[in-house]
């Protein structure tokens, strides 16, 4: 029982005033990030990136981990009460929950996807702080072709699974590849791609890119559509019962279960966060609804809730672990996070157990006092929350690009940063307004000097000979999952086609 | 349909419309061609063995080429069909846009020196305009009023260093 003790001494150094503070701080800004439609935790933290630089790591991530989860537990707030889910990952809790608020029972709605997130969470941190030492020991024997083999993993597991198509998930994979290979080569010591520009000598700024690709751009996206879309209805019925019922709870629990288990190994899986096992969940709540007495589905069924929100958190919370232990980010947040590591000179990986011992546990006792406080923040508050709604959608937005000012001036104060960010923010919107998705280009950019310099490396240590890469049992378990991993999106292409074509 | 004619309403010749998407692999090309101009003049250190710097950046610019060219097909076979709504002229709210981005370009230029209070107050209020805002007067003492606060919790407070500009020799 090491992790035990080596948890307990981690809460210890995050149960500090200041500590606790900075989660509280971040379960408040990630709950409201998560209630407001169109922002979301990788918006928040993104933002937050560039203010944190004035924190120690420690203080600055505990922070970080609670916007993260707040993003998760604020969500399903707005798709409950008003049919807008605040981020991808609510949309599978909003078909059922939207449909118990219209039956009257939102209170119970939002206590269910409270606790499922809860649930989902704690088992997750448990999950991350028992697994991810043995993971980070077992990665630790991983040279370059295993290195490799898993950004290749993680590349072609976001490309695919994120966007509708595989060729606009490359083409922005590939944007951000470009984008990471900007500045010197570490290798040969060759300067590429600066143009003579001595802004350009030191690499592309990730927070530049990060801020650009998900503030800047969402909120010209948002501009240029919110004079003509229609506007989301709020629903104001609560309903006459305040609490859950113990049938309700019993009815639901079951489906908590389900959720957290489904959800978990998805952590470690790089599809782009929490909306595939979401969904995954809901299908599995489905299909055993089909089979019960009177089907709840339609109607409201507080199955249909339970289970993606827990599957949602419970990812979240084990994508946390994979970060922490193997240095890879499964999703657009973690990615940002991973960045944040790296401005503190801090290597996510393998040896980070080691070597940052007093960071990673209290990182990991704030995720169990993260997951208590929003529980008792978003519990009893959350039709509290619903009234963020109330600022007027101008100031908000106007807020956030001055924000963005705000951090891209703290970071690098130069107008060739400002001017640069925004041209990412123009190419962002491009990208959103034709569907081609942003995360496998954050990806991308934050993985692609560990690919490159993986794969150099081997080819290097090999002279030049490619069966380097397939000569462990390792790379090829990698190669084999990613195989399964675009066999799984060919054949929903080709259902979707076929269903389109009946 | 985007091949409905359109030409009473005078805007884009017909057999764009739709068809916008073609800037996405425009840009990828873009950025591939600006790869292979910096690989041509790249300054590699003699020693390097193989694989030198510019290996990886080939696979990248193959691999971008080649969907440029497939992004070209998927949008010509998949025009975009918001683009034929008829109530508005363009899918996207262009003024809209423009007082955005327009609104960061000035502030961009102008931070050092106008000084953070008046270029961040200028961003908020174009974009709070951009977005919808109905009332400019107002806008400007919340505009002030925020981007004040921002200089002293975090120029005053936390020790960034923020441009006093214009109202610093006062």
């Amino acid at each position: 029982m090491d992790q035990l003790q080596l948890l307990l001494e981690g809460f210890a150094g995050a149960l500090t005033p200041m500590n606790l503070l900075w989660v509280l701080l971040g379960c408040l800004i990630g709950t409201a990030v998560g209630v407001l439609p169109g922002l979301g935790s990788s918006m928040a933290v993104a933002l937050l990136l560039p203010m944190t630089f004035a924190l120690d790591p420690t203080a600055a991530f505990i922070l970080f981990a609670g916007v993260y989860f707040g993003g998760l537990f604020g969500d399903s707030t707005m798709g409950i009460l008003m049919n807008t889910p605040g981020q991808a990952s609510a949309i599978a809790s909003t078909f059922e929950g939207h449909a118990m608020a219209k039956a009257g029972r939102a209170p119970q709605a939002l206590a269910i996807a409270a606790i499922g997130a809860f649930l989902g969470g704690i088992v997750s941190a448990v999950a991350v702080t028992f697994a991810a030492p043995a993971l980070a020991e077992f990665a630790a024997n991983f040279g370059p072709a295993e290195f490799f083999a898993l950004a290749l993993l993680a590349f072609g597991a976001i490309s695919s699974v994120v966007a509708d198509s595989v060729v606009k998930g490359l083409t922005s994979l590939v944007l951000g590849l470009v984008l990471a290979t900007v500045g010197v080569d570490p290798i040969s010591g060759a300067e590429r791609f600066t143009f003579g520009s001595m802004y350009l000598f030191d690499g592309v700024s990730l927070v530049v890119v990060v801020v650009g690709m998900l503030a800047l751009g969402e909120v010209l996206k948002v501009a240029t559509r919110i004079h003509r879309d229609p506007k989301p209805e709020q629903l104001g019925a609560p309903g006459s019962r305040k609490f859950l019922s113990k049938r309700e709870f019993k009815d639901a629990a079951p489906a908590w279960a389900r959720g957290a288990g489904i959800g978990l190994p998805f952590g470690v899986i790089p599809v782009g966060g929490a909306e595939v096992p979401t969904f995954l969940s809901y299908d599995v709540e489905r299909r055993l609804d089909r089979r019960r007495r009177d089907p709840q589905f339609g109607k409201g069924a507080p199955r249909g809730l339970a289970g993606p929100e827990a599957a949602g958190n419970a990812t979240t919370g084990m994508a946390m672990g994979a970060l922490l232990a193997l240095g890879l980010p499964v999703s657009a947040t973690a990615a940002i996070m991973l960045a944040a590591f790296r401005q503190y000179g801090i290597q996510p990986g393998p040896l980070l157990f080691d070597t940052s011992a007093d960071l990673v546990w209290p990182l990991l006792a704030s995720f169990f006092i993260a997951m208590v406080v929003l529980l008792l923040i978003n519990l009893p508050f959350a039709q509290l929350w619903a009234k963020l709604l109330l600022i007027p959608p101008p100031y908000l937005y106007a807020g956030i690009v001055v924000f963005c000012g705000l951090g891209i001036y703290a970071t690098s104060p130069s107008m060739f940063d400002l001017l640069f960010f925004l041209g990412i923010g123009c190419l962002a919107f491009l990208m959103r307004r034709y569907a081609v998705p942003v995360a496998p280009l954050l990806i991308g950019m934050v993985l692609g000097p560990l690919a490159e310099t993986s794969m150099r490396d081997a080819l290097l240590g090999s002279n030049g000979d490619y069966s380097v890469f397939v000569a462990g049992p390792i790379p090829i378990v990698l190669y084999v999952l990613l195989l399964v991993v675009v066999a799984f999106k060919v054949r929903q292409v080709v259902v979707t086609r076929s269903r389109r074509d009946v | 349909m985007s091949t409905a004619p359109n030409a009473e309403r005078g805007d884009a010749p017909r057999q764009l419309r739709g068809r916008g998407g073609l800037l996405v692999p425009l840009v990828v090309a873009i950025v591939c061609t600006l790869v292979v101009i910096g690989m041509v003049g790249m300054e590699v250190p003699p020693e390097t063995t193989f694989p030198g710097p510019r290996f990886f950046p080939t696979i990248l610019v193959v691999a971008g080429y080649a969907l440029s060219i497939l992004l070209v097909v998927h949008y010509l076979r998949h025009p975009d069909e918001e683009a034929t709504e008829t109530q508005y002229r363009t899918y996207s709210d262009w003024p809209a846009f423009a007082w955005v981005a327009g609104s960061f370009l000035a502030f961009a230029v102008l931070l050092d020196v106008l000084g953070w209070i008046l270029a961040a107050g200028l961003l908020f209020w174009g974009v709070a305009r951009g977005v919808g805002s109905k009332r400019p007067l107002f806008d400007v003492s919340v505009a002030l009023l925020l981007s004040s606060l921002i200089y002293l919790v975090f120029a005053a407070g936390l020790g960034v260093t923020l441009p006093s500009g214009l109202l610093g020799g006062m």
